[in-house]
């Protein structure tokens, strides 16, 4: 097989993916956590398609957090202490290969770990949408990897593997506590809601929530432009961190 | 730009493979490399011979790119270092680094063989690299000796013109390390350029037709490796005597004199000269013994001669 772009890029995508696959440490709470949490305090608990859909909504941003953190911060980091990063800038690999396979596997997690969630929601939540619906909540879960992969990559590039996996733990949890991805927000006391407005994941969920018509005070265009402007923060970090590697 | 690779083509019309001009490198107030200039034509295994921490594998991480020199220039296969030209004709096994733990060594061969034009057929390199007993094993179950062998392989896979092999048979038995020698004399044979660093002598001897020693990140000799066994000088002389070394010190010829018990060593320019005063000087000696001098010897010479003009 001779050398094409496409054919990198789906090499080293399939790498990334068989990589992933064997390693149950990273597979088991990424897919099994959220939907897990899901059928506990969606499902069994609420037992109503209000709290149910309310929850489909910010359990979705929860889930597709997990592999784009992980699966990046703690990834990148041991890859790089490991030398297999610098193995592959010295080898004839294009950069953007390399980070497009991450995108690529990252997003073929993430929609796998909403499938079960959404199964849950539909066939035991009672929760009842428009197949429009379904598939706009779909694609705004998945829109979700960017901003959270670029802060996981972040992490990858500036701490080893001990530290990211720390790091992307203490974000991972904060994310998903303080960005009312497990309680809703508007329970929140006053100081927290200062601080949910300064996280990806809080107005990730609202734009998730105004999908399944249950919107909060501000239009979903704005928490989409604040999002859009935390992505392009992020991705001025990433890149950052990325050119101090040498 | 040159056409493939075949056994036609003379690798003395091709451009060098590494032409380095005053390349340094330095680390805060440590110099790692200090103007190195290094020209090394198609065709030739050059070996990069040094103790830990002579600038190797700086040189190595400057030439593919992977650090920038602080001054100087350095161009691989006629292209800039770390260009993807350059990138494309370069096989690279690196000290530290490891594999995708979870990968199989066909699969990181299946990898590695999407990034190069023309790459050799995976089942070919498993077997040239003597690879087969554990190319479905993933990576992280291997011996480190294993692994070794494994990055050897990848760096073959992509056909190379030109292989940076660092330290490759550090941590490899000795029945691995002669596997290794075989295939990169094999591979020298079909027109690969080779540069390979190691701290061992044995290898530099066995298999470079060059040899560049480095010390404390200087080129101190670049020459093949008769040619630097022969800067030491003509021979080393050993017998046992009663003389004390400050007397065999002043016999014509000599430049070190070394004692043990009675067992002295003298290294000298002309052994006849030396051994005919020395006779003279003790007609009871015995044990005498006239060697040429190792390339261990050779080495050590060069690097303390370095290391005393520093200081």
């Amino acid at each position: 097989m001779s050398r094409t772009y496409a054919g990198i890029l789906a090499s080293e995508t399939g790498a990334e993916l068989t990589q992933s696959f064997r390693a149950p440490e990273f597979l088991l709470p990424t897919l099994a956590l959220p939907v897990a949490f899901y059928m506990m305090f969606g499902v069994l608990m609420s037992r109503g398609g209000a709290a149910a859909t309310y929850l489909l909504a910010t359990y979705g941003i929860f889930a597709v957090m997990g592999p784009s953190l992980f699966g990046f911060g703690v990834g990148v980091a041991g890859e790089r202490e490991r030398g297999w990063l610098e193995l592959k800038r010295a080898a004839p690999a294009p950069a953007s290969t390399f980070i497009g396979a991450k995108l690529v596997a990252t997003i073929a997690f993430a929609a796998m770990a909403l499938m079960p969630i959404y199964a849950a929601a539909a066939f035991m939540g009672g929760v009842e949408l428009p197949r429009a619906v379904w598939l706009t909540l779909f694609c705004v879960h998945l829109s979700a990897v960017f901003p959270f992969m670029l802060i996981g990559l972040s992490i990858g590039f500036s701490f080893g593997t001990n530290g990211a996996v720390a790091i992307a733990n203490i974000v991972f949890l904060s994310f998903a506590v303080l960005g009312g991805l497990w309680f809703p927000a508007t329970f929140f006391p006053g100081w927290m809601v200062a601080i949910s407005n300064a996280l990806p994941s809080f107005h990730m969920a609202e734009i998730a929530l105004t999908v399944v018509d249950a919107p909060g005070d501000r239009a979903a265009g704005f928490h989409a432009a604040v999002v859009a402007g935390m992505t392009v923060a992020c991705a001025l970090l990433a890149g950052w961190t990325w050119s101090r590697q040498r | 730009m040159m056409s493939g690779m075949d056994t036609q083509t003379d690798p003395r019309q091709l451009p060098a493979v590494i032409e380095a001009h005053g390349m340094s490198r330095h680390f805060g107030d440590t110099v790692a490399l200090d103007t190195v200039d290094l020209h090394v034509p198609a065709g030739q295994i050059c070996t990069l011979l040094g103790r830990n921490g002579a600038g190797k594998t700086t040189f190595i991480r400057c030439a593919l790119g992977l650090l920038p020199p602080s001054s100087g220039s350095v161009q691989v296969l006629g292209e800039p270092a770390g260009s993807m030209a350059a990138r494309l004709g370069t096989g690279v096994m690196l000290q530290d680094t490891d594999l995708g733990e979870a990968l199989t060594a066909r699969e990181q061969l299946a990898l590695f063989s999407s990034y190069y034009t023309s790459p050799a057929d995976i089942d070919t390199v498993i077997e040239d690299a003597d690879i087969a007993d554990f190319a479905d094993t993933r990576y992280k179950k291997l011996s480190g000796g294993q692994k070794r062998r494994v990055q050897f392989a990848v760096a073959l896979v992509g056909r190379p013109r030109l292989l940076f092999l660092d330290e490759p048979t550090t941590g490899l038995d000795t029945d691995a390390r002669r596997a290794v020698w075989d295939n990169v004399r094999r591979l020298a044979a079909r027109g690969t350029s080779i540069i390979l660093t190691t701290h061992y002598l044995e290898e530099a001897d066995a298999l470079a037709d060059r040899i560049v020693v480095l010390a404390q990140g200087r080129v101190i000799a670049d020459d093949t490796a008769a040619a630097i066994r022969a800067r030491t000088g003509g021979a080393i002389v050993r017998c046992r005597t009663s003389m004390t070394p400050d007397r065999a010190q002043v016999l014509p010829g000599v430049r070190a004199a070394d004692m043990h018990g009675r067992l002295l060593t003298l290294s000298c320019e002309h052994a006849p000269t030396t051994l005919r005063a020395l006779l003279d000087a003790d007609p009871d000696i015995d044990d005498l013994e006239v060697t040429k001098p190792t390339l261990e010897q050779a080495f050590t010479a060069l690097s303390e001669a370095t290391t005393e003009d520093a200081s």
